[in-house]
């Protein structure tokens, strides 16, 4: 199935800002990370449909996956 | 009522639409709490004191160290080593001393927290970590306190108003911080100092977030509840994330 993915800030260096990705069915946000290698821990945000998601989130067919990096100085 | 003097020095906002003199009038008496007067509470500040909030309480408990300057415009090289609420009122008295200044020279507490958000009508979040950012975002949402928040590192920012007391038109609650994110395990989050930052990005993301606050005050435009501004200043893209709360998640503890 094909899901879309948005990168947000550091995680776009040597990656993209989105794109579009065939993934099996029954992926979960983790398996997408994994496919991607971003480590969990530098994860400060994910949405799918607006939502915050856990890594253990099965992912739909045309879904957005949204992920966003740890950044949080002030 | 306004002075002479101070008709001529929000003579702009009170020519702006949709501002006016009423507008004024309720900048004049709100009382606003910047939380952190670092790198975001500095422009916040400033703009803030500028604006004519009447009443600005400023949260910090460090001191002013010469590795700030490059992004706290705030203070001044004379600062160093001064407490940064000293530094920052005093900056704020030269810039328009018609604003009350209140200083809270201690770290935000789970003891202190509570009485310290309930005396302001707006929050602004201008903290360096989640613990506190999170300790704050609790608070707010238990008194039903507007808060806008932000966070910024490297060459980026994120930026938004939380309001998750309040339920939208589609019966949904607004999203607290607990809807947009798990708090991260202590220690996890890589520092400014550690990862530096871009001395304009706090200067972009608190200006936006003092921009919030005059609206939220004033009753104006749409400010940012249920939505997410990020900002990407080497590739120059600001980009809005719509955010939603999970009906079936719990409430903030």
């Amino acid at each position: 199935m094909l899901i879309t993915i948005k990168l947000f800030a550091s995680f776009r260096d040597g990656r993209f800002k989105v794109a579009t990705r065939e993934v099996a069915d029954g992926a979960t946000v983790a398996d997408v990370l994994r496919s991607l290698e971003i480590d969990e821990p530098e994860v400060g945000m994910m949405f799918v449909r607006a939502r915050h998601v856990d890594v253990d989130r099965v992912l739909a067919a045309g879904e957005t996956l949204s992920v966003f990096p740890l950044v949080g100085g002030g | 009522m306004f002075t002479p003097e101070e008709v001529e020095r929000y003579a702009r906002h009170i020519v702006l639409r949709d501002v006016g003199g009423p507008g004024q009038q309720k900048l004049k008496a709100a009382r606003v709490l910047v939380v952190g007067a670092g790198g975001l509470g500095s422009p916040i500040l400033q703009y803030l004191a500028a604006a004519g909030i009447g009443t600005l309480g400023i949260v910090d408990d460090d001191a002013v160290s010469l590795s700030n300057l490059q992004r706290q415009v705030i203070h001044a090289t004379a600062d160093v080593g001064r407490p940064k609420v000293d530094s920052a009122a005093e900056a704020i008295a030269r810039l328009n001393p018609t604003v009350t200044v209140e200083r809270h020279s201690l770290r935000l507490a789970p003891d202190n927290a509570a009485g310290l958000v309930a005396a302001y009508d707006v929050v602004v979040d201008g903290v360096d970590n989640y613990p506190t950012r999170f300790l704050l975002a609790d608070t707010c949402e238990r008194l039903a306190k507007p808060l806008v928040t932000a966070g910024v590192q490297e060459f980026y920012g994120w930026l938004t108003v939380l309001k998750p007391w309040e339920i939208g038109p589609d019966r949904l609650r607004n999203p607290g911080l607990r809807s947009l994110m798990n708090e991260p395990a202590e220690g996890r989050m890589r520092t400014c100092a550690q990862v530096g930052i871009l001395g304009v990005v706090p200067g972009v993301l608190g200006t936006l977030a003092a921009a919030e606050v005059l609206k939220l005050v004033i009753g104006i435009g749409e400010p940012l509840v249920r939505r997410m501004l990020t900002v990407d200043l080497l590739d120059m893209s600001f980009d809005l994330v719509d955010t939603e709360a999970d009906p079936a998640a719990g409430a903030t503890p």
